[in-house]
C-alpha cells in the first residue's frame, strides 16, 4: 500500500491531518515517482470527490515542489506542444497521460513535471468546481430550471398584486438588503469545497449590516446598502438597469439575457436567471422574449428591474456583489410568488433557496464567493457551519459536507442588546483603497488545506480555537477581548495560512493607529479575502468619533506614500455602520407612492426628455407627470431637476482638458508624430499587425544544443571565480537594473511602478524590488570591499515616483551611487485593430476557461472588438487618464540611453575602471553579480553574455534558438508558429553581461564620443533601424465611479533588447543558470510557488539588508 | 361510507356559460356541456346533484340538464368569492354526508370501461374517507392546478395518502416540497378535478371563511381546506391515467369534441371529416382546384 494514499484514506484523523512534506522531504526521486504512479491509479479508480482531488493536489505538489528539488533530478527536457494545447483547452486527461507516456519513455524531468503540476493542479480545481456546480443544480427548487426549455412551458407567473395598476402606475416591489461582514474572519473555512470537505472546521460569525460612507457635512444614516426594484412595465421587454452604474438594456432576445458582458448588467441578467424568471435551460432559445413575459406577465406586459448599489465601493470585502445578486434574486422569486410572502422577511427555506440561487448566479457569471457571502439575507448576528451530508441529502456519499450551510440566528438572549451597541460603538469600519483580485489568495488556501502543510494546518486549528473564543466573548459581551482575539488572529493563523493576506499599506495604518490610541486601539480586524480593502479598527467607544477622523487622514497619507507601487482603485473611506436586524426585507408601493430612487430617474428621464415629443410613449409620459409631482413634494427629490438638467447638457470642459494635459506630456517625454502617425497608417493598412511581428515560415528555427552553451552548474569554476571575483574588486563592474516598464501583468495594467511594489516579506519586512536589488548590491560590497554602482533605468511612467521614493527612504542606506537613467522616448498607445484582437484570441491559443467563465469572456471579446470598431481602429487611445494612455516603448532603448542622457559618460568619469554592466530585469529576483558568470563573461570575450535557463510550462515568450544557423536569442512574438517555441530547451532570463566598450563600438562609438550628444543620437538611431518593431497587445485599467474599473487592450509598438543577438558584430556567448537565478515574477499568482520552492531563500541568501 | 350527494361548482368567473355549451356526447347525441358532466356524476350512482350558480343562471342550467334536472337543486354564489366559498355554499345541501365535488368546466374521458366518478367514488366508498383524483402534470402547468404530495398505499400503485396540498404552487415550491417518488422528474400530481370529500371539509371551510385574519376569501380555495383535511383525517388520492379537458380555455371546448367524438361511436367519420378538411387545406395551398 502506498503510504500517500494511506494518508487520504485513513480514518485516522491523525494520519488524515498529516502532511505530504513530511514524506516527501526524505523519499528519494525513485520513492517519489513510484508514489506518483499508485497515486495516479488511485484517483482514477476511485469515485470519491475528496479522493480524486486529494490525490490530485498531491501528485501537483510532488512534481512542483519535490522532485524538481532533489538532487540529480534532471532539469530542462521539451514539453510535447499537443499537450499543451490539450491544457490549453481544459482536456486535462489527455494533457497528463500525453506527459506521462514522454514520463515513461524518455524519463522523469524537470520540464514534464512542470507540465504535469499544471495539469494536475488544473484538475484537482476543475474537479472541485465541477462538483459545486452540480450540487448547485441539484439543489432542490433550482432543478426545474434547467428543464424548462420552451417559454410556452414557463411555470411562473408574476403575482397579481403587480399587475395591478393605480393611479395608471404599476405598483413597485421594492428590496432592500444588508451586506454581511465576518467578525471571526474565518480562516477563507467558507470556501466551498473546504465546507464540503471539512464541514467541522468550516464556522463563521456573519452579521448583516447597514452602512453609509462617512462625509464631513453629510447627515446621512447607514442604510442597506443594496436595493432592488422590480415592476411591470407597459412593453414586451425585460428592462434592466443599474442605477449605480448607469447602466440600462432592454432585452428582447434570449441570446441577450445569455450575454453578460456585453454591457455592465451581467450580474442581473445572471440573477434574473438564477430567479428562474428566465431559466438557465432556455439559453439557446431563438424565440422573442416577448413569448416569454406573455406567459410571465401578460400579452404586451414586460418587467423592470432596478439595481443599485448605495455608494459602496468595489472590492469592499463585504460581499457586495453576492449580496446584490441575492437581493434581486430574492425579488424576482417575490415577484413570481417562489416565496410565501410578497413583502416583509422571508422564511428560512425562501433564504436557503435564495442562496442556492446566489451561488448559481456566481457561477453563471463567471465569478466566484464563499458560502457565507448571502449572509446579509438573514438578519442580525448568525452562526453559520458547515453540515455534515447525511442519507438523502444530494452530498451524500459525495462529499463529507453539504453545499450549503447552517444559519443559527443569534437572539437577544444569546447576544445581548448592549453587547451589539457596544460593538456598533466601538468598531471603525474602513475601505483602505486597495481593490485586488482575491481569487488567487483562495485557490492557495484550498491547495494548503488540501496538503495539510504542517505550519498552516496547525494555523487553522489555531484559527478554529480563535473562532471559538470569539463567539464566547461575543455572548459574553466583552468587546474588547474580541478586538484582542480578531487582531490575534489576523497576524496570527491568517498570516499563517496566507502570507499575502497582509500587505506594507496595511501594516503601516495599524502600526499608526496603535501608536496613536496605545491602549485604546483594541484590534484590527480583517474582513474577506485580504486586507487593503474592507477592514475593521476596534477601539475604545469613547475615542470611535476621533479614531474615524483620523483614520481617514491617516489612510489618505498612508495610500500617497505607497501608491506608486501599490495599485489603488480609489481614494481610502470610513464607514458608519448598523447591524440589521431585519434581512432582506421588501414593500410594496402602489400609486402615487410608487417611487424608485433618485439615481434612476437621473439616468432614465434626460434619456425621455431628450426623444421628439412626439415619440414620447404613453407609459413615458405618465412617468414623467409622476417624477413631476414627486420632485415638487418629496423632500429627499429636492435638487433633482438640477442634476437632470447636468445631465442633459453636455460637459465637454473635463474632456478638453484632459486632452490637453497628453499633449503636454507627449512633448515633454519625447513622442516621435511623425513615426506614430507612420505605424497608425501601416496597422490600418495591414503591413504591420501582431501576426506581421512573426518571422517567416520558411525559417529554419531548431533548438540549441548543450554542448553550444556553457551551462554552469556542469563546470569547474574555480578559474572563472578568481577572474571575475578580481574584476569586481577592481570596480570594473556596474549593475543595471530595468525599471521603465509598467509591469503590466503585475498590476494587470493599473499603471502603478512595479519596482517600488513591496512583493514580499523578506527577513520580517515587506521588499520592494528595488530594495532586494539594492541589498544583493550591498551584500557584494561587503564581500569585496567595494561600492558598486547601481543604476535604475526609468521611464515617464516610473521616474518621479522612482525618484521620490529612494528619497524619502534615503536609497535604502545603499552606500554607493544610486543613479536614475530617464528614458526620453514615450509611445502613445492605440485603440487596436479588429484584426488584431481576433489574431490574438482567436487564431492564438489560448487558455480556455471553464465552461460559463469562457462564455463570459467570449461576450467581453466580442464587446471589446465593437469597442474597438466604434472608437476607431488604430486610432489614439485617449479615454483615460494621460499617463495610461502613454506607454514606454520596449526595454531596448533603456540601453542605449544611458549613452544618451549622460549616465554613461557620469559613470565613467567617477568610476575610470569601469567596463562590465550587468543588465538585468526588475522582476529577476536572483540575479546578482556572481563572479563565476562575470569571469566566464570576459575569458569569453563576447560583447555580450545573456543568461539562459531550462524551460518549464510557464515560461512563454520566445527563448534561445538556431535561426538560419544564427544562435541567438527570439522573442515569442517572432516566432513563425506557437509550436516552435516548444522545440526550445531555453529560455530567456534576460539578465545580460554587457562589455562597454565592444558594445560601443557596435553603436560605432568610443568611451570619448559620449560627451557628443549629436553623434550618440545617430549611433543610437542607426541601430535602432535595424531592430525588429513589435506590435504588442497591452491591457490597460480604467478606473471610473466608486472603485470600479474596466480593462481595455491597446495596441503599442516595442523594441526589445534581446533582438541585439541578431547582430553579426556583436559577439555574443549564452550561459545556461539555475531556475532560482534565472526565474523572473511577472504575476502575484506566482509568488506563492516562488516563497515555497526554495526561491525566496535562494534570493534572501543573496541580499543584505539596510540595517 | 356510501356516496349519495354531488356537488358541481359553475358560478366562477368566465366559467358561467361553459356548461351550457353543446357538444356531441361519445353516444352520438347532441347534449350540453352540464349533461356530460351530470351523466359522469349519476354513472358513479350519485342522484342528488346540487349546482353552486350565479343566481342569473338557474333557468338557463336548468334547461340544459336533461333528463337530470329533476334531480337538481341550485344554490347560488352571488359574488365570486372564490372556490373555497363556493363548495361551503353548499354545506347545507350535503350536511353531514360525504360528497362527490366535480367542476363545471372540465370533462373527463375514460380509458376504461368505468368511468371516472365512478372509479372515485368507488374507492372513497371502500377506504372511507376523503378521495381526490390526481394525475402526473408537468411543472409548465403548474400555474392550473393544486397540486398533492404523498406516499404511496401499501400494494397499490394508484393509492396515494396525501401529506401536501398546495393550489397553484410554483416549480420551486413543488420541488421543494411536492416530491412524490416514482414520478418522472419535473412532474407532480395534480388534482384531476374530481374529489369525493367529507363533510369535515365543510367544517375546514366554514372555521377558515369566518376567521378574518385579514386573508381575502377569495385566496381560500379548496386546497386550503384540503391541506387541512389532510392533517386531520385520513384522505387518500388515486392517480388516474385517463383524460380531461378544460373547456374553458382557447380551443378547449373543440379539443373536448374531438376527444369525445374520437372515443365514441362516431369516430370514423370524424377521422374522414378531419382527413377532407386536412387533405382540402393541403390542395389549396398548392393552388390545386380539381
Amino acid at each position: 500500500m502506498s503510504k500517500l494514499i494511506d494518508l487520504i484514506l485513513s480514518e485516522n484523523p491523525d494520519i488524515r491531518n498529516q502532511s505530504l512534506d513530511v514524506f516527501c522531504k526524505s523519499a528519494s526521486i525513485k520513492e517519489l515517482l513510484n508514489e506518483c504512479d499508485k497515486l495516479e491509479e488511485f484517483r482514477k479508480a476511485s469515485d470519491n470527490l475528496y479522493e480524486q482531488v486529494r490525490a490530485l493536489f498531491f501528485l501537483y505538489d510532488i512534481h512542483r515542489f519535490h522532485l524538481p528539488l532533489k538532487d540529480g533530478f534532471p532539469s530542462g527536457g521539451l514539453i510535447p506542444f499537443d499537450g499543451y494545447e490539450d491544457l490549453l483547452q481544459r482536456r486535462f486527461e489527455e494533457a497528463i497521460q500525453k506527459y506521462l507516456t514522454i514520463q515513461k519513455t524518455s524519463g522523469a524531468c524537470d520540464g514534464i513535471s512542470s507540465a504535469l503540476a499544471a495539469a494536475y493542479r488544473n484538475l484537482g480545481f476543475q474537479t472541485l468546481a465541477n462538483q459545486v456546480r452540480a450540487s448547485v443544480r441539484s439543489v432542490r427548487g433550482n432543478q426545474w430550471m434547467f428543464r424548462a426549455g420552451h417559454p410556452s412551458d414557463h411555470p411562473l407567473r408574476i403575482v397579481p398584486e403587480l399587475i395591478k395598476k393605480e393611479n395608471n402606475l404599476f405598483p413597485i416591489l421594492h428590496e432592500q438588503t444588508p451586506v454581511r461582514m465576518d467578525l471571526s474572519h474565518s480562516g477563507w473555512s467558507d470556501i466551498f469545497f473546504l465546507g464540503m470537505d471539512f464541514p467541522e472546521g468550516a464556522r463563521v460569525l456573519n452579521i448583516s449590516i447597514d452602512l453609509s460612507v462617512r462625509e464631513q457635512n453629510s447627515q446621512q444614516s447607514p442604510r442597506p446598502p443594496v436595493e432592488v426594484f422590480f415592476r411591470v412595465i407597459n412593453k414586451p421587454v425585460i428592462r434592466l438597469v443599474s442605477a449605480d452604474l448607469c447602466a440600462v438594456t432592454e432585452i428582447t432576445t434570449f441570446r441577450q439575457v445569455f450575454d453578460y458582458a456585453a454591457d455592465y448588467l451581467g450580474l442581473l441578467k445572471a440573477a434574473i436567471i438564477a430567479s428562474g424568471i428566465v431559466p438557465p435551460s432556455m439559453e439557446g432559445a431563438n424565440q422573442p422574449i416577448s413569448d416569454l413575459l406573455t406567459e410571465l406577465v401578460g400579452p404586451n406586459l414586460g418587467i423592470e428591474i432596478v439595481s443599485q448599489v448605495n455608494e459602496i465601493p468595489k472590492g469592499s470585502r463585504l460581499a457586495v456583489s453576492t449580496t446584490l445578486l441575492a437581493s434581486i434574486i430574492a425579488v424576482c422569486m417575490r415577484a413570481t410568488g417562489q416565496t410565501a410572502s410578497l413583502t416583509g422577511a422571508l422564511t428560512e427555506i425562501e433564504r436557503r433557496t435564495v442562496a442556492a440561487r446566489a451561488i448559481l448566479g456566481e457561477w453563471l457569471g463567471g465569478s466566484g464567493g464563499g458560502w457565507q457571502d448571502s449572509g446579509g439575507v438573514w438578519p442580525g448576528i448568525k452562526l453559520i457551519q458547515g453540515e455534515k451530508s447525511k442519507d438523502g441529502d444530494i452530498e451524500f456519499g459525495i462529499s463529507r459536507g453539504c453545499l450549503l450551510p447552517q444559519h443559527t440566528i443569534l437572539n437577544q438572549n444569546e447576544v445581548t442588546e448592549n453587547t451589539r451597541r457596544q460593538l456598533q460603538d466601538s468598531l471603525v469600519l474602513v475601505h483602505g483603497g486597495m481593490a485586488q483580485d482575491v481569487g488567487p489568495i483562495l485557490e492557495m488556501v484550498t491547495e494548503r488545506y488540501l496538503l495539510r502543510s504542517e505550519i498552516e494546518w496547525k494555523g487553522r486549528l489555531k484559527a478554529m480555537s480563535l473562532f471559538d473564543q470569539i463567539v464566547e466573548q461575543l455572548k459574553q459581551g466583552d468587546i474588547s477581548q474580541i478586538g484582542k482575539l480578531t487582531n490575534a488572529n489576523f497576524f496570527g493563523p491568517i498570516q499563517t495560512i496566507i502570507p499575502w493576506a497582509t500587505n506594507l499599506y496595511t501594516e503601516s495604518i495599524i502600526n499608526r493607529v496603535e501608536k496613536e490610541f496605545g491602549k485604546d486601539f483594541w484590534g484590527f480586524w480583517m474582513l474577506g479575502g485580504m486586507s487593503g480593502g474592507g477592514m475593521g479598527f476596534m477601539f475604545h467607544p469613547s475615542r470611535k468619533e476621533k479614531a474615524q477622523t483620523r483614520l481617514q487622514e491617516i489612510m489618505r497619507e498612508q495610500k500617497k506614500r505607497y501608491e506608486g507601487g501599490i495599485p489603488f482603485a480609489m481614494e481610502p473611506v470610513v464607514y458608519d455602520f448598523k447591524i440589521n436586524e431585519k434581512g432582506t426585507w421588501a414593500e410594496i408601493m402602489t400609486g402615487e407612492n410608487t417611487i424608485m430612487s433618485k439615481h434612476y430617474y437621473s439616468l432614465v428621464i434626460p434619456s425621455i426628455i431628450r426623444q421628439d415629443p412626439r415619440a414620447i410613449t404613453q407609459e413615458q409620459r405618465i412617468e414623467l407627470e409622476h417624477f413631476t409631482a414627486i420632485s415638487k413634494t418629496h423632500p429627499a427629490f429636492d435638487g433633482m431637476f438640477q442634476q437632470i438638467l447636468d445631465r442633459i447638457l453636455p460637459e465637454g470642459e473635463k474632456h478638453t482638458s484632459q486632452q490637453q494635459n497628453l499633449e503636454e506630456l507627449l512633448v515633454k517625454y519625447g513622442f516621435d508624430r511623425i513615426q506614430h502617425e507612420q505605424i497608425k497608417t501601416d496597422l490600418r493598412s495591414g503591413r504591420i499587425g501582431l501576426s506581421q511581428n512573426r518571422l517567416p515560415v520558411s525559417t529554419a528555427i531548431e533548438d540549441v544544443k548543450i554542448d553550444e552553451l556553457y551551462d554552469i552548474k556542469d563546470r569547474e569554476h574555480s578559474k572563472f571565480a578568481s577572474i571575475g571575483s578580481d574584476a569586481i574588486a577592481s570596480g570594473t563592474v556596474a549593475v543595471l537594473t530595468l525599471a521603465a516598464g509598467a509591469g503590466s501583468r503585475w498590476t494587470k495594467g493599473a499603471g502603478t511602478v512595479k519596482a517600488l511594489n513591496p512583493f514580499c516579506r523578506i527577513k520580517g519586512a515587506h521588499r520592494t524590488f528595488i530594495e532586494t536589488h539594492l541589498a544583493k548590491s550591498r551584500k557584494t560590497n561587503k564581500k569585496f570591499g567595494i561600492k558598486i554602482p547601481h543604476i535604475i533605468s526609468t521611464s515617464y511612467l516610473t521616474h518621479e515616483a522612482i525618484k521620490n521614493y529612494l528619497q524619502s527612504e534615503n536609497n535604502y542606506g545603499y552606500e554607493g551611487e544610486v543613479m536614475l537613467s530617464t528614458g526620453s522616448i514615450v509611445g502613445l498607445r492605440l485603440v487596436p485593430t479588429v484584426r488584431d484582437l481576433r489574431f490574438a484570441w482567436q487564431e492564438m491559443p489560448q487558455q480556455i476557461l471553464d465552461e460559463q467563465a469562457q462564455k463570459v469572456l467570449d461576450s467581453l471579446h466580442s464587446a471589446l472588438m465593437d469597442w474597438a470598431q466604434k472608437s476607431g481602429e488604430a486610432s489614439d487611445y485617449t479615454d483615460n487618464l494621460p499617463m495610461q494612455c502613454l506607454n514606454p516603448i520596449g526595454h531596448w532603448y533603456e540601453i542605449p540611453n544611458l549613452f544618451r542622457n549622460g549616465i554613461l559618460l557620469q559613470l565613467i568619469n567617477s568610476n575610470p575602471k569601469l567596463r562590465y554592466l550587468l543588465v538585468h530585469n526588475i522582476d529577476t529576483m536572483g540575479a546578482n553579480i556572481e563572479p563565476v558568470i562575470l569571469g566566464r563573461h570576459i575569458e569569453s570575450k563576447a560583447a555580450m553574455t545573456a543568461e539562459v535557463i531550462t524551460r518549464r510550462l510557464d515560461d512563454r515568450g520566445g527563448g534561445l534558438a538556431n535561426i538560419d544557423g544564427k544562435i541567438r536569442l527570439i522573442e515569442g512574438l517572432a516566432l513563425p508558429r506557437e509550436e516552435f517555441e516548444f522545440v526550445l530547451s531555453y529560455y530567456n532570463s534576460a539578465t545580460y553581461w554587457i562589455d562597454i566598450d565592444q558594445l560601443l563600438s557596435v553603436f560605432g562609438l568610443h568611451r570619448k564620443d559620449l560627451s557628443d550628444q549629436t553623434r550618440v543620437t545617430e549611433a543610437v538611431r542607426s541601430i535602432a533601424l535595424r531592430m525588429p518593431t513589435y506590435i504588442t497587445l497591452k491591457n490597460v485599467k480604467k478606473r471610473w465611479g466608486k472603485g470600479q474599473e474596466d480593462i481595455y487592450p491597446t495596441l503599442q509598438y516595442e523594441k526589445l533588447w534581446g533582438d541585439m543577438t541578431i547582430l553579426p558584430e556583436l559577439k555574443c556567448s549564452y550561459i545556461v543558470v539555475p531556475r532560482m537565478r534565472g526565474q523572473q515574477l511577472k504575476e502575484p499568482a506566482q509568488m506563492d510557488g516562488w516563497l515555497r520552492d526554495g526561491s525566496a531563500d535562494y534570493v534572501e541568501k543573496l541580499c543584505e539588508w539596510e540595517k | 361510507m356510501k356516496i349519495t350527494k354531488a356537488v358541481v361548482t359553475a358560478a366562477g368567473k368566465g366559467q358561467r356559460n361553459l356548461p351550457l355549451q353543446t357538444l356531441i356526447d361519445k353516444d352520438g347525441e347532441q347534449k350540453s356541456v352540464l349533461s356530460i358532466i351530470l351523466d359522469e356524476v349519476v354513472s358513479a350512482g350519485v342522484k342528488d346533484i346540487c349546482i353552486i350558480i350565479h343566481p342569473d343562471d338557474e333557468i338557463a342550467f336548468r334547461s340544459v340538464a336533461g333528463e337530470h334536472s329533476n334531480h337538481l337543486t341550485f344554490v347560488s354564489q352571488a359574488e365570486p368569492k372564490g372556490y373555497g366559498h363556493a363548495i361551503w355554499r353548499a354545506k347545507d345541501f350535503v350536511k353531514s354526508e360525504s360528497f362527490l365535488h366535480l367542476i363545471g368546466d372540465h370533462l373527463y374521458v375514460s380509458r376504461t370501461n368505468k368511468r371516472c366518478a365512478q372509479r372515485v367514488v368507488e374507492v372513497a366508498e371502500a377506504e372511507s374517507c376523503s378521495v381526490s383524483a390526481v394525475q402526473a402534470t408537468r411543472e409548465g402547468l403548474l400555474p392550473n392546478y393544486g397540486a398533492i404530495s404523498g406516499k404511496r398505499v401499501h400494494g397499490r400503485d394508484d393509492l396515494y395518502s396525501v401529506e401536501k396540498v398546495i393550489e397553484k404552487p410554483t416549480p420551486t415550491e413543488a420541488e421543494q416540497r411536492l416530491i412524490v417518488p416514482g414520478l418522472r422528474a419535473g412532474f407532480y400530481l395534480c388534482f384531476f378535478g374530481i374529489h369525493v370529500l367529507t363533510p369535515a371539509v365543510m367544517d375546514i371551510l366554514d372555521y377558515e371563511l369566518n376567521k378574518k385574519d385579514g386573508k381575502n376569501i377569495s385566496q381560500i380555495t379548496l386546497s386550503t381546506a384540503l391541506q387541512e383535511l389532510s392533517r386531520k383525517e385520513k384522505y387518500l388520492s388515486i392517480e388516474m391515467n385517463d383524460y380531461r379537458y378544460n373547456v374553458g380555455v382557447k380551443y378547449g371546448l373543440l379539443n373536448a369534441q374531438l376527444a369525445l367524438a374520437l372515443s365514441g361511436m362516431d369516430r370514423d367519420k370524424v377521422i374522414s371529416m378531419l382527413m377532407e378538411t386536412l387533405l382540402l387545406r393541403e390542395q389549396r395551398s398548392e393552388g390545386r382546384n380539381d
